[in-house]
């Protein structure tokens, strides 16, 4: 025992002896690949745990009721079933659910995006006292959860007669709330206050005035803040199940979150005209089409993201004076 | 001599009043200017719905009427301080989110220092630290209630009777420490982003300089990377912190809530007004305390 692992050890120290005696080129190769096991054995662990949940949906959302029910069936499917996918369009509305949706979430996403950089530009470029009372003010707007305001702003909202228009959930938004707004501003608060003060003073030298240094000098050297700020605010907005459900209650206005929990209700309903089915065969019928309701509904967001985080990669040589 | 300096100062008198600001005040008027839209959206639509609120606090309501009833002072106030077992929820619901925070953060750093590197591959790793944000909403409600097998590594809830691979996952995952890890990586998604972006925007020269002195990775880390993202680790720990003090799924959101079920919608705001200061005031003092280390 103790000679082997005497033989052990000798073998290790001869590898680190022949890994010294290597050349410089040579050393940074192996270390290099060394470096790349260990990221791709990391990663591939983590991701494990988040991209598992999408597998189910996407599994689930091919298979037939009769395997859905099959409890020894719980991954691969016997028959890739499209069906569900058409079924669910119908289900869904999609067409008109899709509209909603991409105007109430695109339209927020723009407008948040330049209302919160407004506001997050006079946090992080200006001084004064005024500034930690704005400051406190926005932190208190992020920690308060929507369910506290809703009902007083719904009165608001009636009032006006906006209700299941879209006007409730973008107007907030044109004055910097909304969903998470309150986030956005301090993102591009903390990203204006990198921006070093010397770009600032070029411009205003040469003459540029206010809205001009911000539009035509500063936005651009936040890149990066402007599409994460967009891309999270089109997501949430997506899937807001909440305010939309809220404010847009109307079947023929709904966006499509509300839309897929009704899903439910929907096939029951046929059913129980029908046939007056159990609700066990019931869910195996609804079940599959629901996932596959919920892989198009969530399609949009995962082209956005995947054109946006390209986006990101870009913003890098913008920045030209390092302080 | 001295009718020379009365004339300097009537001309100095002179030039403030016509640009009747200096320009140290322009730009303070600049910057209210462009926060003014935020403001008047703040009034609209939080601060009166707030005070609102605030009011409830102090009165007697009803299940019927939320915004009547009898004026009682502090006695909602009392009520919450008297009993014993919310000052207990509040407490150790507040120091398992302070707990969290750094293990949050941290993490997020650390997988986006991963995805920042270039290697074939790294979009579709991009896509799945995301999905936790895409699968928001009423997919998540799917997942994680009752119908489906349900996910429990997700919903962080006891282990249900699920079968298969993901049962015995979940079972796995579950109630231990490995099921909080789990529950925490989920949550770590938008700030893995926002760390995303801030690495991106560390301007490459930076690296190249140190390591030309010859730098390893470990040092550039330490020397480059953190001191330039500095401030979006404090964003991040503020808005992880924000994040677990708000989630539903937080033990007071779920006694407020249940208040309200009740109809003791004046308890119920007295309560989450008093958490929410204690949160705010957390918060603040983090901000105050980490000011230092920004510049």
């Amino acid at each position: 025992m103790n000679e082997n692992l005497q033989k052990i050890s000798n073998y290790f120290t001869e590898l680190i002896k022949k890994y010294e005696n290597l050349g410089y080129k040579v050393k940074k190769k192996i270390l290099f690949i060394i470096g790349r096991i260990f990221l791709y054995y990391v990663l591939i662990e983590l991701a494990f745990l988040f991209v598992l949940p999408f597998i189910y949906i996407f599994t689930k959302a091919l298979m037939t009721s009769a395997d859905y029910m099959d409890a020894t069936i719980n991954w691969i499917p016997t028959a890739v079933n499209w069906k569900n996918f058409s079924e669910a369009w119908k289900a869904l509305d999609y067409t008109v659910g899709f509209r909603q949706t991409i105007i109430t979430s695109l339209g927020s996403a723009i407008l948040q995006t330049v209302f919160c950089a407004l506001a997050g530009y006079s946090l992080g470029r200006y001084k004064g006292k005024w500034k930690s009372v704005i400051f406190i003010l926005v932190v208190l707007v992020l920690l308060i959860p929507p369910q506290t305001t809703i009902l007083s702003a719904y009165g608001i909202f009636v009032k006006m007669g906006m209700i299941n228009t879209f006007l409730p959930i973008l107007l907030p938004c044109l004055f910097g709330l909304g969903i998470r707004g309150a986030l956005f501003i301090l993102i591009y608060m903390y990203f204006f206050q990198r921006v070093p003060d010397a770009m600032d003073d070029a411009a205003r030298i040469d003459g540029a005035g206010a809205i001009r240094v911000f539009s035509q000098i500063m936005l651009p050297l936040v890149k990066s803040a402007t599409v994460i700020t967009f891309m999270f605010s089109f997501v949430w907005h997506w899937n807001d199940n909440f305010e939309a459900s809220t404010y847009m209650y109307r079947k023929s206005v709904q966006t499509l979150q509300p839309r897929l929990q009704n899903i439910r209700s929907y096939y029951s309903d046929i059913m129980m005209k029908s046939t007056g089915a159990d609700s066990l065969a019931q869910k195996a019928l609804t079940e599959p089409m629901l996932f596959a309701g919920c892989l198009i509904v969530m399609l949009p967001v995962l082209i956005v993201y995947i054109f946006g985080q390209k986006r990101l990669a870009a913003g890098i040589e913008r920045i030209g004076v390092i302080e | 001599m001295k009718n020379e300096i009365k004339k300097k100062k009537a001309l100095a008198h002179q030039r403030t009043s016509y640009s009747f600001l200096s320009f140290e005040r322009r730009r303070v008027v600049e910057g209210i200017i462009f926060i003014i839209p935020w403001l008047v959206g703040f009034i609209w639509f939080v601060a009166i719905p707030l005070l609102l609120s605030v009011k409830t606090s102090f009165y007697q309501t009803k299940l019927t009427d939320m915004y009547g009833g009898k004026y009682i002072g502090f006695e909602n106030y009392l009520t919450v301080i008297k009993q014993p077992a919310y000052g207990q929820v509040v407490v150790n619901s507040f120091l398992s989110s302070i707990y969290q925070v750094p293990v949050i953060v941290g993490f997020a750093l650390f997988v986006a220092v991963l995805l920042k590197q270039k290697f074939p591959g790294r979009v579709y790793f991009r896509i799945i630290f995301f999905i936790p944000v895409i699968l928001a909403g009423v997919i998540m409600t799917y997942l994680t209630t009752e119908g489906i097998g349900s996910i429990s590594i997700l919903s962080g809830s006891t282990s249900t009777s699920s079968t298969g691979i993901l049962g015995i996952i979940s079972t796995m995952m579950n109630g231990s420490l490995a099921g909080q890890i789990g529950n925490i990586m989920w949550k770590s998604s938008v700030e893995i982003l926002i760390f995303l972006a801030a690495l991106q925007s560390v301007p490459e020269i930076l690296y190249e300089v140190v390591v030309i002195d010859g730098a390893t990775a470990w040092e550039s880390f330490w020397h480059i990377t953190l001191p330039y993202i500095s401030p979006f680790v404090i964003l991040n720990c503020i808005y992880a912190m924000v994040d677990s003090f708000v989630d539903p799924s937080n033990p007071v959101m779920k006694i407020v809530n249940d208040l309200k079920d009740v109809g003791s919608f004046g308890t119920a705001a007295a309560l989450s007004w008093m958490y929410m200061l204690m949160a705010l005031v957390t918060i603040l003092i983090f901000v105050l305390l980490t000011k230092r280390w920004l510049r």
